[in-house]
């Protein structure tokens, strides 16, 4: 279901862009949901939080080694990797999922399926989620 | 002809009440708007203060969660404490979340981060920010003593007070009923200034007793409003925090009918001893030993009550509603069927460490469902064994209360107690609850001609003639029936040996066992 839900953010926030297929592309999900994970985790619990989903996703798609957290709890070193061609886009685009869907696993395991939706759903209201409710959700 | 007045200068003119009108919110506790004389007071800046654990946290998720709407939503400030995570992955296990509500009517605002790297003004400026944009209803800040603590421990005390009067004039002028959590001691209630300036003060306890714990809640303060004092038992289920107000809820009910009807109790010649009946609105106690068949007349007056269409509510303590159903069964008595139609409801209350005010408000409920006008508690005894031992001091109180409260409302009550036959002394019950009564019936043995057979007395009617005499029952498949008049022959029946003082009768063999013991 997290897969599910980290690729149709990636969608919605690549959708109509010059390049939906490049690294950065995972930075503005993250970016989008910074404040509001910041917000209820504090910003050494977030920080926590990617760095953990980072290190997990990167055993898989060793180009996430690449990446890492700064202190505002940001993503960086995607424009580095924007400017090497060596990573396929397959792998970039399968990677960056990986690490939005641990990031939101992880979520998940705190909060909850049902609340996580509803997170996303508040920031994303435009992307359909109802088909992913675990089915006692009350979102509205 | 009316005479013309010019053009009518009389201007519509708003009305306002000569008093402010304070709106009460609901607090989403049960039992806790009742306590607090309406609800909470709208606007006012409360504390919610306790030890670790005692539900502070939790009563403010239910506060927030009743009250949030998107148009007026909820603040709720953390600072140095629980994080907003955490509190949502334990606070979404009670029934009262509501994700939904989650970003748009329930806001959380993390101020940990600030509070460590700021001062008290930068928390003062984010608060007011905050609030001025979301324009909420209701504010928390959770803890509040955390904030105080670590502001105290680099500031002075009057940045601090200056501070906590800064907070409170600004969310009270916005409109808003704020909430400050916090551990705090009973000893600072004296000497903390905050205490001061909060309108409301409620105080939320946890103390352990043996193997049970009891949670208390007590409203030390409400402005404008009045609450009921004491403590008050509140328990945390799935359901969140439940309060059991010391009325239980029943103050102010009506009371007693001025035209009391009797009431029959289903054995017809008891009615004749009573006097007609029992009063509907009293409270009855039978009294006897084991196998007296103090159920059997409890099941009685209830079915009567059932055939004549009043629902009746049984709360058992010592036998399962099946068994005593079936029992009842053998007497001709059907109390499976107004079960099944909602007539009547047979409640087996055997929890370990429920308060007595939990098991009262249990009968309560159980009551208002059914519409009873019956009650029966059997036993008395069972009822107080069923309690953990940190509540039994409170049983005698309670249940003068209720017995009180619903006798005045017009429920007739019988009670069994089961004492110790003696056969020196005559006793009603082993401990002293005749205050709670109107009337009792006295069941016991007595020794004659060889048997053991069984005698009645009503010892007391309040407010109405009754029989004086000692009858003797059996129990048959009729249930209790009393089989002869009262006793000439012998003196010392109270006492359980009587002396004959009369010619001795030829005596019938009777078929032995008794009819009930065939079935």
């Amino acid at each position: 279901m997290m897969r599910d839900l980290a690729e149709r953010l990636i969608a919605e926030e690549t959708r109509g862009r010059k390049s939906p297929e490049a690294p950065h592309a995972i930075a503005l999900v993250i970016d989008k949901l910074r404040p509001d994970l910041q917000t209820l985790m504090g910003n050494m619990g977030y920080r926590a939080l990617l760095s953990r989903a980072l290190a997990q996703a990167s055993a898989e798609f060793a180009w996430l080694r690449a990446l890492h957290v700064k202190s505002d709890g940001s993503l960086a070193g995607l424009s580095q990797l924007e400017l090497e061609s060596h990573v396929d886009s397959g792998m970039i685009a399968n990677g960056r999922t990986a690490l939005l869907t641990r990031l939101l696993e992880s979520l998940t395991t705190f909060i909850g399926a049902n609340v996580t939706l509803q997170l996303a759903h508040n920031i994303w209201p435009n992307v359909l989620l109802e088909d992913l409710d675990s089915g006692k959700g009350k979102r509205k | 002809m009316k005479k013309k007045s010019g053009p009518d200068k009389r201007k519509k003119v708003t009305q306002y009440p000569a008093k402010a009108t304070i709106r009460k919110l609901p607090s989403g506790v049960r039992g806790l708007d009742d306590i607090l004389g309406g609800g909470i007071p709208e606007f006012s800046f409360n504390i919610i203060a306790g030890a670790p654990g005692s539900g502070k946290t939790t009563l403010a998720h239910q506060i927030v969660f009743a009250n949030a709407t998107p148009r007026k939503p909820a603040l709720y400030f953390t600072v140095l404490g629980e994080s907003p995570i955490k509190m949502l992955r334990y606070q979404q296990q009670y029934s009262f979340f509501d994700e939904s509500k989650l970003g748009k009517a329930v806001r959380f605002v993390n101020l940990s981060d600030m509070m460590l790297e700021q001062d008290l003004n930068a928390v003062y400026d984010e608060i007011e920010k905050q609030v001025t944009a979301a324009n909420p209803g209701v504010v928390v800040v959770d803890s509040f003593r955390t904030v105080v603590r670590k502001a105290a421990a680099e500031a002075n005390e009057m940045e601090v007070q200056s501070f906590i009067q800064r907070l409170g004039q600004f969310l009270t002028s916005w409109e808003a009923t704020t909430f400050l959590v916090g551990e705090y001691d009973p000893a600072e209630i004296r000497d903390n200034p905050l205490f001061t300036v909060a309108d409301g003060l409620f105080w939320l306890s946890q103390a352990t007793d043996r193997n049970s714990v009891l949670r208390k809640l007590q409203i030390i303060k409400t402005r404008g409003q009045e609450s009921v004092p004491g403590l008050h038992t509140i328990r945390i289920s799935a359901a969140g925090l439940q309060a059991f107000s010391r009325t239980l809820g029943l103050t102010g009910k009506k009371t007693k009918p001025v035209r009391r009807r009797r009431l029959s109790i289903g054995i017809p010649e008891l009615d004749k001893m009573m006097g007609g009946g029992i009063f509907e609105g009293d409270s009855l106690i039978v009294a006897g030993p084991s196998g007296t068949g103090k159920s059997a007349l409890a099941s009685q007056f209830i079915a009567e009550g059932l055939r004549r269409g009043e629902a009746g509510i049984m709360a058992i303590f010592e036998e399962r509603p099946q068994g005593y159903t079936d029992r009842a069964g053998s007497f001709g008595l059907n109390l499976k069927t107004p079960q099944e139609k909602g007539k009547l409801e047979i409640l087996y209350l055997r929890p370990l460490d429920l308060s007595v005010d939990e098991m009262m408000q249990e009968l309560l409920d159980a009551i208002a469902r059914v519409g009873a006008k019956r009650l029966v508690i059997d036993s008395l005894v069972g009822f107080e064994m069923a309690l953990a031992p940190s509540f039994r001091e409170d049983f005698r109180e309670s249940l003068y209360r209720m017995i009180g409260a619903l006798t005045g409302g017009g429920i007739t009550i019988l009670s069994t107690v089961e004492v110790e036959d003696t056969f020196t002394a005559f006793s009603f019950s082993n401990y002293t609850i005749s205050f709670l009564t109107d009337d009792i019936i006295r069941l016991r043995y007595v020794e004659i001609d060889g048997q053991i057979r069984k005698v009645m007395v009503v010892i007391k009617m309040r407010g109405g003639n009754h029989s004086k005499d000692i009858r003797e029952y059996i129990i048959t498949d009729k249930g209790l029936v009393i089989i002869r008049p009262r006793f000439t022959d012998y003196n010392g029946l109270t006492t359980g040996i009587p002396q004959r003082t009369g010619p001795r009768k030829t005596q019938v063999d009777e078929a032995a066992p008794e009819p009930k013991a065939r079935k």
